[in-house]
């Protein structure tokens, strides 16, 4: 079967000394060019479009936060591209800013287990350009791997999933939906209190929160359960980027492995006609309702009448795996398991691989005095930095299980693109997921990077940019059919 | 002191502590010894550090 390629986008928070959010676009600016390694700053814009939703229309515009519109009321900037300050760095990742958070975009990977390797590899990045950040300006400088400023600003950890174009919005709404609602119970990063509805003093998500409608495109306000956005960063005639923004940025590297199989799972089934349905009722109130059911026993309304539990539709997808995807999710699925008996059995036993079981038996050790109190722990087990972070402190402990899937073999397009970056730079003119675009002595030419071959390891014996681009063309004339 | 976006209050004086979710009781957590890494650390947050993290609205 086909691979689903993959990718996570990370916004962090950053805390820098003596500045706050309304000056945080030209810090974040400016901390995302401190990174000190190589980068290739040539972005090519031309092929995103996150206004296309999947249902088959383009939006006038993004809903924007009017808090930050406040902040921006007057402000002249530059050019946007300035601003962003993207980088391609050399192993095919993307490093920005975006809307004021650093941001780091994985190279594509093939599986949950090289994109979760991938991730972790992003927050040493972050730190280097933290610490080159510090040294350079004289000022503490924290970041975090979060989604909250438990004040009502949220920033996003976002999944990529490339899907064959004839999938479409309603069937992989109706597939996929029902996961993103489920896996928070297992998946869910962890935050004290909360910052809409009841007040609560711990829930399993810290996302669930901001979520509005089942489904849209949008991203900064007014966020859905399932994004429509429409960018698949390949050919649109062939692909669809299935667009997560529902999940949690996580500091155990167990739950981001998981978070990601899943959606692969459910994507894999649905290819075949095998996922299981689950009308869900609202999509919204139920993904609320599993963030705050410690006990993971809320009832998830269908439509009918009818009423399910995450444990039920996870149950009955890997079983569906099981069944139908052979070996291939076997250590998802014994993982799951053994992670359901003992999370039901005794939260406390899957703290080693669930950061919500982490975070709160990390709070409730510190007895805070109050929910304050409380988001101080929270954030403090996401600061990436290992002398500070109480994640970290666990995982010095041996309290982290060791993550030990090992990635499937073959590389992706992201390698093309990095070792361009890497050895090719005075010939590129522009770059960016889906292409690359050379500068030749007959004018310009772009190459397409196709997301679904696989990519020799010869490529890094080429030393010269026009060998290079033979093979590039070579690739593309690649037949999966062959 | 920047904005809250907030319209509710997220804490009430008295109302219910972590892990007093209704349902079954939750066990008792195993605090770890005093002299471990991350009671060191838990001792050096600052309690109000939450309160003054502002953060944009990103993605």
């Amino acid at each position: 079967m086909d691979r689903v390629l993959c990718g996570i986008e990370t916004e962090y928070g950053i805390a820098l000394e003596g500045r706050g959010a309304s000056t945080q676009i030209e810090d974040s600016k400016h901390f995302v060019r401190s990174y000190p390694g190589e980068v290739l700053s040539l972005w090519d814009y031309r092929h995103e479009s996150p206004r296309n939703d999947l249902r088959g229309f383009r939006l006038d515009q993004l809903a924007f936060d009017p808090v930050d519109a406040k902040f921006d009321a007057g402000e002249v900037r530059g050019l946007d591209s300035e601003t962003r300050s993207d980088r391609i760095l050399t192993n095919g990742a993307r490093f920005y800013n975006d809307h004021g958070h650093p941001e780091y975009s994985t190279p594509e990977a093939w599986c949950a287990a090289g994109l979760t390797r991938e991730d972790a590899l992003g927050e040493q990045i972050l730190l280097e350009t933290a610490r080159a950040y510090a040294e350079s300006t004289g000022l503490r400088t924290q970041v975090y791997k979060n989604n909250t400023d438990f004040h009502g600003a949220s920033y996003g950890t976002h999944e990529s999933y490339l899907c064959p174009r004839e999938l479409g919005f309603d069937r992989l709404f109706a597939a996929v939906t029902p996961i993103l609602v489920a896996r928070i119970a297992y998946t869910g990063a962890g935050k004290a209190g909360a910052e809409e509805g009841a007040a609560i003093p711990f829930q399993t998500s810290q996302r669930a929160d901001f979520f509005v409608e089942a489904a849209n495109a949008e991203t900064l306000y007014r966020r859905p359960v399932f994004n429509t956005r429409d960018e698949p960063h390949a050919d649109p005639a062939h692909w669809i980027r299935l667009h997560v923004i529902a999940g949690d940025a996580n500091m155990n590297p167990w739950s981001t492995w998981l978070k990601v199989s899943l959606v692969q799972i459910a994507i894999q089934l649905e290819k075949i006609g095998r996922m299981p349905r689950y009308a869900i009722k609202d999509p919204v109130r139920a993904a609320k309702q599993v963030s705050r059911s410690l006990e993971s026993d809320a009832r998830i309304e269908l439509d009918g009448g009818r009423w399910t539990t995450a444990d039920a539709i996870l149950d009955s997808t890997l079983g569906a795996a099981s069944q139908f995807l052979g070996g291939e999710f076997a250590d998802v699925i014994e993982f799951w398991s053994d992670l359901r008996g003992d999370l039901r059995a005794d939260w406390t036993r899957a703290i080693d691989r669930v950061d919500w079981c982490a975070k709160r038996y990390v709070i409730e050790s510190a007895e805070p005095e109050s929910i304050p109190a409380a988001q101080a722990i929270d954030l403090e087990y996401c600061n990436i930095d290992p002398e500070e972070g109480l994640y970290h402190a666990l995982e010095q402990m041996g309290e982290i299980r060791p993550f030990t899937p090992e990635p499937v073999s073959g590389l992706t397009r992201a390698a093309l693109r990095g070792y361009a970056a890497k050895h090719f730079p005075s010939h590129l003119v522009a770059a960016c997921w889906r292409s690359l675009t050379f500068r030749r002595e007959q004018g310009t030419l772009e190459i397409e990077l196709r997301p679904d071959v696989e990519v020799p390891p010869s490529i890094f014996e080429i030393l010269d940019v026009e060998s290079f681009i033979e093979t590039l063309l070579e690739l593309n004339s690649w037949n999966p059919t062959d | 002191m920047e904005p809250d976006r907030l319209n509710r209050p997220i804490s009430r004086p008295g109302e219910r502590k972590l892990g007093d979710e209704s349902g079954p009781s939750g066990p008792e957590v195993n605090k770890p010894k005093s002299d471990n890494e991350l009671m060191r650390r838990l001792k050096k947050v600052d309690p109000d550090r939450a309160k003054n993290y502002r953060q944009r609205s990103g993605q």
